[in-house]
């Protein structure tokens, strides 16, 4: 292994985690390859697509444009995260509902910019134009999911009246 | 018996699954002791490998060379489809002439990814470069350099389609008018968004498995064993969950069998994952070609004689598909239109760019772009309304089935009816605003051939692999499905739209059914796995067929339990009832008696499992007519697509919401392809669309919202039904969108149509003396 390596300490999902790696891995790489967390996508390493996006400290992050140890000490959330035991985030919920995904590679990264722009009360309008408009989907051509965040955003809207 | 499910709006059932992010994809597979590889490539488009020189290597790292790939691997790649005078038939694994950049040359193996792609990087490559071949035109030049010395000349295949020249001669100088243009195909990426990548995993006991991103497992065992020479019962080849495919993994590539052999080699499982990078250079290319179309018509506006020359751009070598998807886009040209003849001949040209292969629609796109952009350029040349010179032209419903002059039979269907209810909606549609855009409205009227073979057709056109299907249904002895099928789904839904088919058959619920599929060693062989539109079609034909049987002899062993007669016992909601009573049985109790083998009706075997292997009489032909609107700014070029209506008849539909997703799917791409994106080469055939920054997939602010209404005219021949559909988005919205721009700029002219249309291409024929 490079000599060059950092121990990086990180809570992911609510669970605190330690891990040493060369000091060039990419935070996608460290949630997948050293914690397991495979939920994560990783679609081009180039920024582009989006696939590969988790929260880290409450904002949407592409976790390839990260190195690890610059997540050190931070609170991320992946898509293993987002869903309680028993029910879906209203945004899966929705993609669901909607038939807002197909082969569920590019999913993993649209749910979590939507959940933290859902969170961050993000107009739905922005949500559609500007959230959505930040990742690649190469199977649905994005009409069941604008018609997913409509849905979940709905969903919030009469949650909060 | 009304069926529950086939028809119904179902939701998804793997969905919650890939929800939580328990998919699992190929690079999501980690095992002890696993290597990493990366792969070794050229870095020119053409030049002749003198010598490699490895980095020393770690402890426990591997390189292999093109000697050492030679030495493992004693075959070729076959090329399956061998049209005309086609003269590349097999391609080398490894070769020291370099014919694109990208064309991987040897494989190393180290502990980590990181690792392997420095060791990669560190390999020395003495290569003495010769000039490159870029375009057909310069391919077929007479000085052109040789891609293939052996052959004479860089034209892999010519071939013909269609009519006889005399023939086609004849009707060209009966008919009052003709009219000539050309058509520029762009190349194009499929760009799953899932990568490549595999993992490859000896065992102990002598046994290889690889786990792979592919459309296609059985396939994948074809070649790989040929190409090897391990024998095939050896090889278990597993897809995981595959991020979309698109026809780039329905090949087998030469970088993935040096992976198999370096983890042979080693003893030890090895993961390889492509980057983006690497898949756009090196994940097959779509089209690229050049299409000379003249036509013959009457004052009358009718349309009497199709003539097609074409050349493909097929790349460094032959992808598996060899030359057709070309072939496709000239047999299916003719579309649902009357012609007196059409002729076709094809030609394929190796040039140093990387191969193109299949991809969503296999021609059919192109062909209706051939069609559709002439049949308008009649229209205008006549000044007619292009929906009525459409429908003058049009086979009727009463006329089906027609064989078109490509010799194809359609089946049945209503295209006039599609045509003219999708110019109703578009023509309702909502109002432009005056915002200095100009509008523009575009058609495409396609007939899609799906649900591919029969076998013995393939036989007919060249395609050395049979088109059959295969179900293998069992219920278990507590009345829960397996149905396992050759067919391989990367998105389409298959886990669902099967537990549909089947579910209705047996009378149980959708969550009793579990479909199987992605594993050589327990699935059926397919030599296609899932593409073409073929697998509700083929694959569920089979499946309806299979399942046909077990729920036979689910009647007959509940009538001996019920003492009644097989034919008055009904299958619903997991009972076996006898009709007009409440006298029943579990579905349960009765797979148990069958699988306890004592006690069944006197003639009957014991077990409840049913094989059935369908080869269709023929395809199965879905068609659509598409329109949209467009509005493109004067002052920038750029084309937005306002409003898009689709009317479409895929025949029996299992499940309209995965119907729909599949239409909006094939638009975005068909879309895509019309206005923005396009593989480019520069000058010297190095690749400048790399990145997803450089080459323009659809994005959500390009994508219009969709209205769809459905025909629903069933297939005469597939059990159930189904005609099959994944492709025809893409082929209808392609033609579809630039018919559209050109309506709204003519300025571009009746001479040529190149694709994309971008807005530098569109802005330049809005102001032809600007000095860019």
């Amino acid at each position: 292994m490079n000599p060059a390596t950092r121990t990086v300490a990180l809570t992911v999902n609510g669970r605190p985690y330690e891990a040493t790696v060369e000091a060039r891995t990419l935070l996608s790489d460290l949630l997948r390859h050293e914690l397991g967390l495979t939920g994560t996508h990783v679609g081009c390493e180039q920024g582009a697509c989006g696939a590969c996006t988790v929260i880290v400290d409450g904002r949407a992050v592409r976790s390839c444009l990260m190195l690890a140890p610059q997540a050190d000490g931070a609170v991320v959330e992946t898509v293993e995260g987002v869903a309680s035991p028993e029910a879906l985030h209203p945004v899966q919920a929705a993609l669901h509902a909607e038939h807002g995904m197909q082969c569920g590679f590019c999913t993993a990264g649209i749910v979590m910019s939507l959940v933290a722009s859902h969170r961050a009360g993000v107009p739905v309008e922005e949500a559609t134009e500007e959230v959505l408009g930040g990742h690649i989907c190469r199977c649905t051509g994005y009409v069941n999911i604008r018609a997913a965040v409509d849905a979940a955003w709905a969903v919030a809207e009469e949650a909060s009246s | 018996m009304k069926p529950k499910f086939v028809g119904e709006r179902v939701p998804r059932v793997n969905d919650e699954r890939l929800l939580r992010g328990r998919g699992r994809y190929v690079d999501d597979i980690e095992l002890p002791g696993m290597l990493h590889a990366a792969i070794v490539r050229s870095p020119v488009a053409h030049g002749l490998l003198r010598g490699i020189d490895a980095p020393e290597l770690p402890p426990g790292a591997l390189f292999l060379g093109p000697d050492d790939l030679r030495r493992l691997a004693p075959g070729e790649l076959p090329v399956l489809w061998w049209l005309g005078d086609q003269r590349q038939k097999h391609t080398p694994l490894v070769d020291d002439h370099l014919r694109y950049v990208g064309q991987p040359i040897g494989v190393v193996v180290a502990s980590s990814r990181y690792e392997a792609e420095d060791l990669a990087q560190q390999v020395d490559l003495d290569i003495e470069e010769l000039p490159p071949v870029v375009t057909v035109e310069a391919a077929l030049a007479p000085d052109a350099p040789a891609l293939y010395p052996d052959l004479g000349s860089n034209l892999l295949c010519t071939f013909e389609a269609g009519d006889s020249a005399e023939h086609t001669d004849a009707v060209f100088a009966a008919a009052q008018r003709t009219l000539r243009t050309e058509v520029r195909i762009g190349r194009i990426h499929g760009l799953p968004m899932e990568t490549r990548g595999l993992a490859a995993v000896p065992d102990p006991y002598g046994k290889l498995t690889v786990h792979t991103s592919t459309q296609a497992v059985h396939a994948v065992r074809d070649v790989l064993c040929e190409v090897t020479g391990i024998p095939q019962h050896q090889v278990r080849i597993l897809a995981p969950d595959v991020g979309g495919g698109f026809g780039l993994k329905d090949h087998v590539y030469e970088d993935e069998i040096m992976v198999v052999l370096a983890a042979v080699e080693l003893g030890r499982p090895v993961k390889w994952i492509e980057d983006r990078n690497e898949s756009l250079l090196t994940t097959t290319h779509a089209r690229d070609e050049v299409h000379d179309i003249e036509v013959a018509f009457d004052d009358d506006g009718t349309l009497r004689g199709l003539r097609v020359h074409a050349v493909r751009n097929a790349g460094g070598r032959f992808s598996v598909f060899g030359s057709g998807p070309l072939f496709t886009a000239l047999g299916l040209s003719p579309g649902p239109y009357r012609w007196e003849a059409v002729r076709c001949v094809g030609r394929a040209v190796a040039t140093t760019t990387m191969s193109t292969g299949a991809y969503r629609g296999f021609g059919q796109t192109q062909a209706a772009m051939i069609r559709e952009r002439a049949v308008d350029l009649v229209a205008r040349a006549l000044d007619r309304d292009p929906v009525e010179l459409r429908e003058q032209n049009m086979i009727r419903s009463d006329e089906l089935p027609y064989q078109i002059r490509t010799h194809i039979v359609f089946d049945n269907g209503d295209y006039v009816r599609a045509l003219r209810r999708a110019q109703e909606l578009i023509e309702s549609g909502p109002p432009a605003p005056d915002d200095g855009r100009r509008r523009g409205i575009g058609y495409c009227s396609y007939v899609q051939l799906a649900g591919i073979g029969p076998s013995f057709m393939n036989e007919i056109i060249g395609v050395r692999i049979g088109g059959f299907e295969t179900a293998d249904i069992r219920m278990e002895p507590d009345g829960t499905v397996v149905v396992a099928t050759g067919v391989s789904p990367h998105g389409q839904g298959h886990e669902t739209t099967f537990a549909q088919l089947v579910a209705d058959e047996l009378g149980v619920d959708i969550a009793s059914v579990h479909l199987r599929w992605g594993d050589t060693d327990s699935t059926p062989y397919s030599a296609y796995g899932t593409a073409a539109s073929r697998s509700i079609a083929v694959g569920g034909g089979a499946a309806v067929s299979a399942s046909r049987k077990i729920a036979a002899k689910l009647r007959n062993i509940a009538a001996e339990m019920l003492e009644a007669n097989p034919d008055d016992i009904e299958l619903g909601a997991g009972r076996a009832t006898v009709a007009g009573t409440q006298v029943s049985v579990s579905l349960a109790e009765v797979a148990h008696k069958a699988w306890q083998g004592f006690g069944l009706p006197e003639g009957e075997t014991p077990g409840l499992a049913a094989s059935s292997l369908y080869d269709p009489l023929s395809p199965t032909f879905s068609y659509a007519t598409h329109a949209c609107r467009v509005a493109v700014d004067p002052d920038t070029g750029l084309v937005e697509v306002e409003d898009y209506v689709v009317v479409n008849d895929c025949g029996t539909m299992v499940n309209p919401t995965i119907v729909e997703g599949q239409i909006h799917g094939g638009i975005a791409q068909g879309l895509g392809a019309a206005l923005l994106e396009e593989v480019v080469y520069n000058d010297d055939g190095q690749p400048l669309s790399s990145t997803l920054l450089d080459y323009h997939a659809t994005v959500s602010a390009t994508m219009p919202d969709i209205r769809i209404e459905h025909l629903e005219i069933p297939s005469p021949y597939t059990p159930g039904g189904m005609k099959g559909m994944g492709e025809g988005g893409t082929n209808g919205s392609y033609a579809c969108v630039a018919n559209a721009v050109f309506d709204a700029v003519p300025e571009l002219g009746t001479e040529r149509l190149v694709t994309p249309l971008t807005p530098a291409r569109i802005w330049e024929s809005l102001h032809p003396t600007a000095v860019l």
